[in-house]
């Protein structure tokens, strides 16, 4: 490795930089600028001591659109370094070409693995602490949260420059697909406790009269406990399916008006 | 006055956190704070709790933007402790995040205008200029949080003060028990992200069951769900690999 243009401090600075990358992520390139600003350092060291028309060229390069998830950015970031590095100039095409063809597959284990997963799994710990009053419980979620957020993007940059291609064409995608159904598993587990522990209906009606007063949720209870949790969570999903997850903020207001009605109504309580 | 200046001043730190290192940004986090700002730390919890597992899976996915979570969080949490607690802070966390939503959707818009920008700069060849273009785009984001918030706070605390005093009791009860029903929502989101394939569905029930008839906490399922999840994966590995034997052996079989 010592005979690598690109230093370990230049590494370290597009880490820095790419703590803003998502801030001027807008509908027209979406993370162009801020991959270019975060890629900067790299580009530094590559191209200091070429004429500006290079230089020039090598920054418009990184500014054609480019979207993809933050944390999967890092990695992406130090496999563009890779390439920069091994390439010669009249090659850049290719630079451009596997940023894009990154950029998508990469998106989608960044989504998969953290934000629907890792996210989820700290949110339901510190959530689950935090309705018993514990302050234990948003300061582990952060923790928990953050090793992993942080930690993925300095290695992700780091570990994308020195594996370089071989990420692209074989085992890497392979050990990140691995990661992605185990942590899709792991999500799904958390989910169901999850349903368990913070969706919640009583039933305060009851059937009957005189002696033979049938209370609903004695009854429900002894089919399963929670059963209604679970219930109500698919018929929630059912919607969320059929209607593409876009109205979430409209079930939430029928849940609400719902509520309302049914309490009304003796039913809930 | 003092209190929702800080609480504005916190939301637009969190906003930048939300656009850049991504660290804070969700309702639990946010909510904790907020308390601590409005001495209240208790009431906090349970409405960043509340919140947290009811947006659990909203995000922005691709050029989506979701609710802005910052922006209502703030603001249901600091209104919900100042006049009574989790069941106002739910009814009024939704409404602004929705509108705040608009605000966020503007800014990925008007922003566009740093493109031409970045490209005068790239011209100029100079690398150590470019992470300046960060500052406007910075100053924005912080202000687009922190003014609703302070606005919402300093103005709304009498106003919703005198609205949940005049509500009936029904509405007030219907909306504390449609906080319990409302994290449906935000594991309904998740669901339909991770359940791909049909088999999936077994482990969210193996999870429910772990905690209704054991009462096993998160923490534990999760651990005891990681050796499943390994199982799990070496099982769709060799789904890759056998398929040149039984596709010879069993024909048309479709998985």
């Amino acid at each position: 490795m010592e005979n690598n243009k690109i230093k370990k401090s230049d590494l370290n600075k597009v880490f820095l930089n790419m703590q803003f990358l998502n801030l001027t992520n807008n509908y027209e390139s979406m993370q162009a600028i801020g991959f270019l600003t975060s890629f900067a350092p790299v580009l530094k060291r590559l191209y200091q001591e070429q004429p500006k028309e290079q230089r020039v060229e090598a920054m418009k390069r990184h500014l054609k659109f480019f979207n993809s998830h933050v944390n999967s950015d890092a990695l992406i970031l130090g496999v563009t370094a890779a390439v920069e590095e091994s390439t010669g100039e009249d090659e850049k095409d290719a630079v451009v070409s596997m940023k894009t063809g990154l950029m998508g597959p990469l998106a989608g284990i960044g989504d998969s693995v953290l934000k629907f997963t890792w996210l989820p799994i700290c949110g339901s710990i510190g959530a689950a602490l935090a309705l018993n009053g514990s302050i234990i419980g948003p300061i582990l979620m952060f923790l928990l949260y953050n090793v992993v957020n942080v930690v993925s993007k300095y290695y992700g940059i780091h570990w994308g420059y020195h594996k370089g291609l071989e990420i692209v064409s074989g085992s890497g995608t392979n050990a990140l697909q691995r990661l992605a159904n185990i942590a899709n598993v792991v999500g799904l587990m958390v989910i169901g406790g999850l349903i368990a522990t913070s969706v919640k209906l009583k039933f305060v009606m009851e059937i009957g009269a005189g002696e033979n007063i049938i209370v609903l949720q004695e009854m429900f209870d002894k089919i399963m406990p929670g059963l209604f949790s679970l219930l109500a969570t698919f018929g929630v999903y059912r919607i969320l399916k059929r209607t593409g997850g876009k109205h979430a903020a409209l079930i939430i207001l029928g849940i609400m008006v719902l509520s309302i009605a049914l309490y009304g109504m003796s039913v809930l309580g | 006055m003092g209190t929702a200046f800080l609480v504005a001043v916190w939301a637009g730190l969190c906003s930048i956190d939300d656009m850049a290192t991504q660290m804070i940004r969700r309702p639990l986090l946010i909510a904790t704070v907020v308390g601590l700002i409005m001495g209240d730390l208790q009431t906090s919890l349970l409405i960043g709790a509340t919140l947290e597992v009811m947006w659990m899976g909203i995000g922005n996915v691709g050029a989506y933007s979701a609710p802005d979570m910052i922006t209502g969080t703030a603001i249901g949490t600091a209104l919900g402790i100042s006049s009574g607690g989790v069941a106002t802070a739910v009814a009024l966390a939704v409404p602004t995040s929705l509108l705040a939503q608009q605000l966020l959707v503007l800014y990925k818009s008007g922003i566009i205008a740093l493109n031409p920008i970045a490209n005068r700069m790239a011209e100029e060849g100079d690398f150590d200029k470019l992470f300046r273009i960060n500052y406007l785009p910075m100053l924005i984001v912080f202000l687009i949080r922190a003014v609703p918030t302070f606005l919402a706070v300093y103005l709304g605390a009498g106003v919703i003060d005198q609205v949940v005093a005049a509500l009936p009791d029904v509405v007030m009860s219907g909306l504390n028990i449609a906080g319990k029903i409302i994290p449906a929502v935000g594991i309904g989101l998740l669901m339909q992200m991770m359940i791909k394939k049909g088999e999936l569905w077994a482990f969210l029930i193996c999870g429910f069951a772990l905690a209704v008839y054991m009462n096993l906490s998160i923490l534990a399922i999760t651990l005891i769900s990681l050796p499943l999840a390994i199982l799990y994966d070496m099982a769709a590995q060799q789904k890759v690999t056998v398929p040149t034997v039984a596709d010879t052996e069993e024909g048309g079989y479709d998985l």
